[in-house]
C-alpha cells in the first residue's frame, strides 16, 4: 500500500519553508494537512530529542497510526523531516 | 505442578511478611512477647540483595511465632522448599535459668538438640528474671549466661544475649535486632541460592518438551515473593521482568496453541494494575497460561513493585508501551473477542494507569526531566484514550459531534475498523431505536464553515463505515469464509490504508483458531439479506457495545450525546493540561482547539474564542498556515459572535493575508467584504488594525526624491495589495522617519481615496514641507470606513508572487532627501555703472536659478523714490547662459546682436501687472535677464566744479534701489527678496577754469567734460548761457571757439571746450528783468552704448529707430563764475632773515612789509581808520615772540603807502620749522596778494655751546 510521503524542512525557528508531497499514490485530497498536522505535532518530540543525542538523524520519532516521522536535523538546528 | 497454583496464591495472599520463630524453652514468651511485638516492623535492616550487596531497607515488617504454632508445624517437607519463602527466617530460643546446676542438666542437652538443625538460623536470648537490688540473684544468672555464651557462642559468631527483664534494656533490643538481621540476611542468602539453583536447572530445560512454564513461573514468583518480602522491591522487579520475558518467549512458540482468554465478562475492564482480579487458577489452562490474563497480572505486579519504589513515572511509562503491545495482541485476537473489546479495554486501560499513576505521583520529588516526561506519558495515556473513545462514539452515531479537526482526522481516519469475525446486526427489537436513530440523522444538518468556505471535510473514518459494515457483512452472507476467519488479510479493495502497519507478521497468523462462540452476543441472528442502513449500523453497533462494555461508567458515556461530550472534554482536557505541563505545546495547544470547538458548540464563545486564539498564535507564529487556514474563520466565528469588532477584523486581515492558494478567490473575497461591511456600517468608534501582513509598501526604486528647504512635493510609493479585490482607501497617509534623529522627523503624507487593486499599486501621496534630512518610509496608515489601519511591512518591491515578497527589515533607503536651506535662487543687477539719469533706461536684472526650476516664478519689481517704471514699454526677457562670459570680453557688444549665442538664447517680451512679471516657462532653468525700463528724475541742474574749487559730483545722488521679491517653488512657497542698487548720472560732470588773457579784458573759460557713463558720448553741440556779469566775447553766439563738433567723448575720458568771454554787462538784460545768476551750459549730444554695459540710448530712442531720426539728448549743467578773480588790493611780504644762520636760542627779528596796492577807499579794513589789524601767529613750541604779537599798525588807504612790522622772535628748537606768520584779520584773504607770504620752512642750527643752557649739577 503506497501512500504519500510527505517532505517538509522547517527552520530554526520552527516555521515550514519547504513542503513535499512525494510518492506515486493517488492522493488524499485531506492528506497535505494531515501530514502537515503530523509533522507539526512531531516538532514537540524533535525539541526534545534532539539535545538528547549527537545523532543527526533521528528515525521513527513520531508514528500517526500508519505514518512514521523521522527528521534529520541539520547543524544548524534545521529540520528536514518526512 | 499446576495444581499448587492455588495454594501458592493462597500462601501469597496470606503472607506479606518474614516469619521469626520463638523456641520458648522455658515458657517466657507470655512474659516477652508484647515487648518483643514492640519492636516490630524492624525500623531499619541491612540485607543483601541478589548480587550479595548489601541493601538498606526501612520498616522491615516480621512477625514472631512460636514453633509450637499450628502455621509452622502442619507443612509437608515438599511444601516446605516449594514455598521455602514462607518458612522463618530466624530462630529465637528464649530461654531462662538461675542455677547452674540446672543448667548444666536440664536446659543445656535440650538446647543441644534445638539447635542442632543447621538448616535454622537461631540465636538464644537469656532472660534474666533478677531483679536488680537482688545481688545474689543477679550473680548467678549471669554466671549461667556466661556458661551458656561460652557453650553457644563461638569465636565466629555470637550466637547469644542477655535480657534483663528488670534492668536497662535498650542495649538489648539493638543487639537483638542485629542479631535477628543477621539471622534473616543468612536464610535469606541461602534461599535465594536454593531458588536461583532452581531456576537456573528449569531454565536450561526450557525447550525440552516436558518443560512447564507453571513450575518456572512458581519458582520464580517465589523468590520475587520472597524478595518483596524482604523490601528487596528491585530484586522482585528484577524476576518479574525476567519472567514476562520468558512467558513471551514461550507464548509465541510455533506450536503451542494457546487460549487467549478475554471472553469472559469484566475482562473489558483492563486489569493491568489490579494483581488479584483473579485467581491464578483461573488464568491457568491447561497448563498454559491464558496471554490476556497473565500479561495483565505480570503488569500488576510490577507496577505494584514500582509504586512501592515510588517510580509512579516509570509505571505511567511502562504502562503505556503495555497497552500498545498489548493492544496489538488485541488486535491478533480480535476476531475471538468482543465487539470493540480492544477499543473499551485500550480506554479503561488507559484510565486506570492516568489515575492510578498520577495519584501515586508527587510533584517536585523527581527531577524536572522525568516530571516532563511523566506529564508527557500522562498526556499520550490521555490522548490514546481519547482516539478509541471517539472510535466507539462515531461507532453508536455520535460522528457528528466529534469536530473534524485535523487532529481528529489525523488520529482516527488512519485507524483501521474494528475487525469483529461478525459485524454486529441490528437486534430484532431495536427497530424502534433504528428509526429514531434515522430521525437524528435526518435532522442534524450538516455544519457549514463560517464565511462560506467549501472544503472537503477531513475524514473521521479510514473507510466509508457504512461500506465496510455492510461489505464486512456481504462477504460473511457470500461465505468468504477467509474474510470472516482472518480479518486480517491485506485488502483486496484496495479501499484506504486499512491494511495498518500494526498488522501482525502473517507468518503469525498461521493456525489462529477461529471460534464463532466468542463472538458478541446478538451477532447471529439472522443472516443479513440487505445492506445495512447507516442508522442500523449505529444501533447495532450500540447493542454489540452494551454487551462488551461491563465498566457502566464507560458505558453510560456512550449513552447519550451529553454523556458523550462531558467524557470527551474531560480526555481532551486532561490530554492538553498534561501535554502543557510537558512542554509540549503543540499537542496541548491542538488539543485546546479541540475544547474550543465543544465550547463554540454550546455557545460558550468566550472560552472558545480564547482556545482558539493559542492555537492559532501557535499555527501563525510557527507560520504553519494550512493548519492555520483550518482554525482562523473559527476564531473569528468566535469574535463576531462576542461582538469582538477589533479582533474580527483583524481575524479577517489574517485570513486575508494567509497564502493565496488556501482559500477560493470567493471565500477571500468574501472575507473583503466583510471587512468593508464593517469598517463602513457597524463600528462606532475607530477601530485600529494592523494590516501589515496584507497591504506592504515600498519606496519607488530609484534615487530618493530630492526637495528643497520649504518645498512642498508629491512622493509616490507602491503599495502591494493582498486583498483579492479592489480596495478602495478612504484616505491613506505615510510617515517618514528621518534618518538624522529617531525622536524627530516622524512626517505624514496624505493622500485622498486611493483604490487599491490586488497587487501593485502606485500611490501618490502629497508631502508637506518636511525640515532637512533624508527620510526613510515610515508606517503606513489609512482609513477605510471607521477602520484605521497601519502598516509596518515593507515590501523590497519585486513583484508579489516572489519569495522575498516581503521582508520585515526596514528599508535602510532613503526615500526623500530634503536639503538644508540655500540659495536657491540668485538676483542681481547686470551692471554696476551707471545710467543716464532723466532718461528712460533699461536696467537689467539678472536671474539666477542655482540648481533649482523657477517654474511659474512671480518677480515683484518695487522701484524707490525718485524711481519708477515706464509702463508704457515692455519688459523684456532673455536668456543669458552666456552673459558671464560675453560680458567681460565684450563689453560694448549688443546682446541682441551678439552672434555667438543667439542660437540658443531665447528672449521673450513680458508685461508687469500690478508690479508683477510671471515667468515664462523656458525661465524656469536658465539664466536669464529682465530688462525693465525705469526712469530716474532728478529735478535739479548739475552744477560744474572750478579749479578753485574741484569736486566730484555726488555718488548719493544718482543712487536709486528696485526691491526684488520673486516668488517661486511649485506652489509659491519660496520666496527671494533683494534692493539692487542702481546707479545714475548725468553724462558728463562739467569742470571749469577760467583763464585772464591779459589782452582787453578778456578771459579763456575752459570747460572740461568728464565722461561718467559706460557709453561713447559724441557731443554735436554746445552753448553757454553767461550769467550776469559776463557777456560772450567774440562771435556772441554762445558756442565755445576753440573745438570742432563732433566731438567724441569715450567713457571715462575727458573732452575740453573753451569759450572766450568779457566782464560786462549784457546789454538788454533789463528788459527780461528777471538776472541769471549762474550761467548754464547746454549741450547737445548723443549717446552709443549697450544696456549690457552701462548707459546706452534712452529706450524711446531705441524704439524710433534709425539713425536718421536721430534725436539728440541735450545736457544742461550750471556753472559758476567768479569776478573778479584776479585783483588784490593790498600785499603782505616776508622780508628776508638776516645772512647769519638762525640758532636756537638766538634773537631773530622777523619782518613783514605791508604795502597798499590799490586805493582802498571802499573797503572796509578796519573800524579805526587808517590802522589795520595785524596778528603774528607762530607755534610756541618752537618760536618765543618778543613783542606785540597783535595790534594796530598805522597804515594809509592810498595806494602805495607800506609798514614793515618786526617782531623779534627766538627760535627754541634746532631744525627746520616753520616761521612764525602774519595774518590780517579784518582784511578778506581775497583782497591780499601774499604768495608767497612767507618761507614754509625755514632752517634752525642747533645753539652754539653755551654755558648759561648748562644745569647745575
Amino acid at each position: 500500500m503506497a501512500i504519500t510521503a510527505s517532505f517538509i524542512i522547517v527552520s530554526r525557528n520552527d516555521i515550514p519553508i519547504y513542503e513535499a508531497e512525494v510518492g506515486s499514490a493517488t492522493k488524499r485530497e485531506d492528506a497535505a494537512q494531515l501530514h502537515q498536522f503530523v509533522l507539526h505535532a512531531a516538532l514537540d518530540i524533535v525539541q526534545d530529542l534532539a539535545w538528547t543525542t549527537s545523532a543527526m538523524f533521528l528515525k521513527n520519532i513520531d508514528r500517526f497510526n500508519d505514518l512514521v516521522v523521522s527528521v534529520y536535523v541539520t547543524a544548524g538546528h534545521i529540520l528536514f523531516i518526512y | 505442578m499446576a495444581n499448587y497454583l492455588a495454594q501458592f496464591q493462597s500462601i501469597k495472599n496470606s503472607c506479606d511478611h518474614i516469619v521469626i520463630a520463638v523456641e520458648d524453652v522455658s515458657d517466657l514468651w507470655p512474659t516477652v512477647k508484647g515487648r518483643f511485638d514492640e519492636r516490630l516492623p524492624f525500623r531499619r535492616a541491612c540485607l543483601n540483595n541478589k548480587t550479595r550487596n548489601p541493601v538498606f531497607v526501612e520498616n522491615l515488617n516480621a512477625e514472631f511465632i512460636l514453633t509450637t504454632d499450628s502455621r509452622l508445624r502442619s507443612r509437608f517437607p515438599q511444601e516446605q522448599s516449594l514455598f521455602w519463602f514462607r518458612e522463618p527466617y530466624a530462630t529465637v530460643v528464649l530461654v531462662t535459668c538461675e542455677d547452674l546446676d540446672e543448667f548444666k542438666t536440664i536446659l543445656k542437652p535440650r538446647l543441644k538438640l534445638i539447635v542442632q538443625n543447621d538448616e535454622r538460623e537461631w540465636f538464644i536470648v537469656f532472660v534474666s528474671r533478677a531483679h536488680p537490688s537482688n545481688d545474689s540473684a543477679t550473680k548467678s544468672a549471669k554466671k549461667v549466661y556466661d556458661k551458656v555464651q561460652v557453650e553457644f557462642s563461638t569465636k565466629k559468631r555470637e550466637r547469644c544475649c542477655k535480657f534483663d527483664i528488670h534492668g536497662p534494656e535498650a542495649l538489648f533490643w539493638e543487639d537483638l535486632e542485629s542479631k535477628i538481621m543477621e539471622c534473616v540476611r543468612n536464610t535469606l542468602d541461602r534461599r535465594v541460592q536454593f531458588y536461583e539453583d532452581e531456576i537456573r536447572k528449569l531454565s536450561e530445560q526450557r525447550f525440552m518438551p516436558i518443560w512447564n512454564f507453571c513450575n518456572f513461573f512458581i519458582l520464580k514468583e517465589s523468590l520475587a515473593f520472597m524478595f518483596e518480602m524482604a523490601h528487596l522491591y528491585e530484586d522482585a522487579l528484577r524476576e518479574y521482568d525476567e519472567l514476562e520475558l520468558c512467558y513471551l518467549e514461550t507464548v509465541n512458540m510455533i506450536g503451542k496453541q494457546r487460549d487467549f482468554g478475554g471472553v469472559e465478562h469484566g475482562d473489558d475492564q483492563a486489569a493491568l494494575l489490579n494483581p488479584g482480579n483473579k485467581p491464578l487458577s483461573q488464568i491457568v489452562q491447561d497448563d498454559s497460561f491464558r496471554e490476556f490474563e497473565f500479561r495483565q497480572y505480570l503488569f500488576a505486579y510490577q507496577s505494584k513493585l514500582l509504586f512501592k519504589l515510588n517510580r509512579p513515572f516509570e509505571v505511567a511509562s511502562r504502562g503505556y508501551s503495555f497497552v500498545i503491545s498489548f493492544s496489538k495482541s488485541l488486535t491478533l485476537h480480535e476476531h475471538k473477542l468482543p465487539f470493540c473489546m480492544r477499543e473499551v479495554w485500550v480506554i479503561t486501560a488507559c484510565w486506570d494507569l492516568i489515575t492510578a499513576s498520577s495519584s501515586e505521583y508527587k510533584a517536585g520529588v523527581v527531577a524536572p526531566d522525568i516530571e516532563k516526561e511523566f506529564y508527557r506519558l500522562q498526556g499520550d495515556l490521555f490522548s490514546l484514550g481519547r482516539v478509541k473513545f471517539l472510535r466507539l462514539a462515531y461507532l453508536v452515531g455520535y460522528g457528528n459531534d466529534i469536530e473534524r479537526s485535523p487532529v481528529n482526522s489525523a488520529s482516527l481516519s488512519m485507524l483501521p475498523w474494528p475487525r469483529p469475525s461478525v459485524w454486529p446486526s441490528v437486534p430484532t427489537e431495536a427497530s424502534s431505536e433504528v428509526l429514531e436513530k434515522e430521525k437524528l440523522i435526518l435532522q442534524t444538518t450538516p455544519k457549514t464553515k463560517h464565511f462560506g468556505i467549501q472544503r472537503k471535510k477531513l475524514p473521521l473514518e479510514p473507510t466509508v463505515l457504512l461500506r465496510e459494515a455492510n461489505r464486512r457483512r456481504a462477504s460473511l452472507s457470500a461465505g468468504n469464509a477467509f474474510e470472516i476467519f482472518d480479518g486480517h488479510s491485506v485488502m483486496t479493495d484496495g479501499s484506504g490504508p486499512d491494511g495498518s502497519s500494526k498488522s501482525p507478521n502473517p507468518q503469525k497468523k498461521v493456525g489462529i483458531s477461529m471460534s464463532r462462540t466468542f463472538s458478541s452476543p446478538g451477532n447471529f441472528e439472522g443472516p443479513p439479506d440487505r445492506p445495512m442502513r447507516i442508522a442500523e449500523i449505529h444501533v447495532a453497533a450500540q447493542h454489540a457495545l452494551q454487551g462488551t462494555i461491563s465498566d457502566e461508567d464507560l458505558w453510560k458515556s456512550l449513552s447519550t450525546v451529553e454523556e458523550f461530550e462531558k467524557k470527551y472534554l474531560e480526555l481532551t482536557k486532561g490530554a492538553a493540561d498534561n501535554y502543557h505541563r510537558s512542554w509540549w505545546k503543540r499537542h496541548g495547544v491542538v488539543l485546546d482547539g479541540e475544547i474550543a470547538a465543544v465550547c463554540f458548540r454550546h455557545g460558550n464563545f468566550d472560552q472558545a474564542a480564547k482556545s482558539y486564539e493559542k492555537v492559532c498564535a501557535l499555527y501563525a507564529g510557527e507560520g504553519w498556515q494550512e493548519l492555520l487556514a483550518d482554525v482562523l474563520p473559527n476564531l473569528a466565528e468566535c469574535q463576531k459572535m462576542l461582538n469582538d469588532q477589533a479582533g474580527y477584523l483583524s481575524s479577517c486581515i489574517r485570513l486575508l493575508s494567509l497564502d493565496k492558494s488556501l482559500f477560493l478567490n470567493k471565500e477571500r473575497e468574501a472575507f473583503q467584504a466583510e471587512l468593508v461591511r464593517l469598517a463602513h456600517s457597524e463600528l462606532k468608534d475607530p477601530v485600529p488594525l494592523d494590516v501589515s501582513s496584507l497591504i506592504t509598501f515600498s519606496g519607488i526604486p530609484g534615487p530618493p526624491l530630492e526637495l528643497c528647504d520649504g518645498d512642498p512635493g508629491t512622493l509616490s510609493v507602491t503599495v502591494w495589495s493582498g486583498f483579492p479585490d479592489d480596495m478602495t482607501l478612504d484616505s491613506v497617509s505615510l510617515t517618514l522617519m528621518a534618518t538624522f534623529n529617531a525622536d524627530v522627523g516622524a512626517k505624514a503624507v496624505r493622500s485622498t481615496t486611493a483604490v487599491l487593486k490586488p497587487g501593485r499599486n502606485t500611490v501618490t501621496l502629497s508631502l508637506l514641507p518636511p525640515k532637512p534630512g533624508s527620510y526613510v518610509l515610515g508606517v503606513l496608515t489609512g482609513q477605510i470606513g471607521q477602520l484605521r489601519f497601519r502598516s509596518h511591512s515593507f515590501s523590497k518591491g519585486g513583484p508579489a508572487d516572489s519569495d522575498d515578497f516581503m521582508s520585515y527589515e526596514k528599508p535602510t533607503r532613503p526615500i526623500l532627501k530634503v536639503f538644508k536651506p540655500r540659495a536657491l535662487v540668485d538676483l542681481a543687477a547686470v551692471i554696476s555703472s551707471p545710467l543716464l539719469i532723466n532718461e528712460i533706461q533699461w536696467t537689467g536684472i539678472v536671474v539666477r536659478p542655482i540648481d533649482y526650476l523657477l517654474k511659474g516664478a512671480i518677480l515683484h519689481i518695487d522701484t524707490g523714490p525718485g524711481l519708477s517704471i515706464e509702463k508704457s514699454f515692455v519688459i523684456e526677457m532673455e536668456s543669458c547662459a552666456n552673459l558671464s562670459q560675453s560680458e567681460p570680453d565684450t563689453p560694448n557688444s549688443s546682446g541682441s546682436q551678439n552672434g555667438s549665442p543667439t542660437a540658443y538664447k531665447q528672449s521673450e517680451q513680458l508685461t508687469l501687472e500690478d508690479g508683477k512679471v510671471n515667468f515664462p516657462d523656458w525661465a524656469s532653468d536658465v539664466d536669464s535677464v529682465i530688462w525693465v525700463p525705469i526712469w530716474a528724475k532728478s529735478d535739479s541742474l548739475p552744477r560744474g566744479s572750478s579749479s578753485v574749487s574741484p569736486q566730484r559730483p555726488n555718488m548719493v545722488d544718482g543712487m536709486r534701489t528696485i526691491a526684488l521679491n520673486l516668488e517661486f517653488g511649485a506652489s509659491h512657497n519660496q520666496t527671494f527678496e533683494r534692493t539692487i542698487a542702481v546707479h545714475f548720472s548725468d553724462p558728463f560732470h562739467v569742470s571749469s577754469r577760467v583763464i585772464d588773457r591779459c589782452n582787453e579784458g578778456t578771459l579763456l573759460l575752459q570747460v572740461i567734460l568728464q565722461s561718467q557713463v559706460q557709453a561713447t558720448l559724441t557731443v554735436y553741440d554746445a552753448w553757454l548761457e553767461l550769467q550776469d556779469g559776463f557777456v560772450h566775447a567774440g562771435r556772441g553766439d554762445g558756442r565755445p571757439t576753440l573745438v570742432s563738433f563732433p566731438l567724441a567723448v569715450s567713457p571715462t575720458s575727458k573732452g575740453g571746450i573753451i569759450f572766450n568771454i568779457s566782464l560786462g554787462r549784457t546789454i538788454g538784460k533789463d528788459e527780461n528783468g528777471a538776472e541769471q545768476p549762474e550761467s548754464i551750459l547746454n549741450i547737445r549730444y548723443g549717446i552709443s552704448g549697450d544696456r549690457t554695459s552701462g548707459a546706452h540710448p534712452p529706450v524711446a530712442m531705441e524704439y524710433s529707430g534709425s539713425d536718421s531720426a536721430r534725436k539728440d539728448l541735450t545736457f544742461r549743467s550750471v556753472l559758476v563764475l567768479q569776478r573778479p578773480v584776479l585783483d588784490p588790493c593790498m600785499a603782505v611780504g616776508f622780508l628776508p632773515l638776516p645772512s647769519v644762520d638762525l640758532r636756537v636760542g638766538q634773537l631773530v627779528p622777523m619782518k613783514w612789509r605791508v604795502e597798499i596796492l590799490k586805493d582802498m577807499e571802499d573797503k572796509e579794513i578796519s573800524k579805526h581808520n587808517e590802522e589795520v589789524l595785524y596778528e603774528v601767529n607762530a607755534n610756541p613750541e618752537n618760536w618765543m615772540i618778543a613783542g606785540r604779537k597783535r595790534g594796530y599798525i598805522p597804515l594809509s588807504k592810498k595806494q602805495g603807502s607800506r609798514i614793515v612790522i618786526s617782531v623779534l622772535c627766538v627760535p627754541l628748537v634746532a631744525g627746520y620749522v616753520r616761521p612764525p606768520q602774519l595774518g590780517l584779520p579784518n582784511v578778506d584773504e581775497s583782497d591780499i596778494s601774499c604768495n608767497p607770504p612767507g618761507p614754509h620752512l625755514v632752517c634752525i642750527m642747533p645753539p652754539a655751546l653755551s654755558s648759561s643752557f648748562c644745569i647745575p649739577v
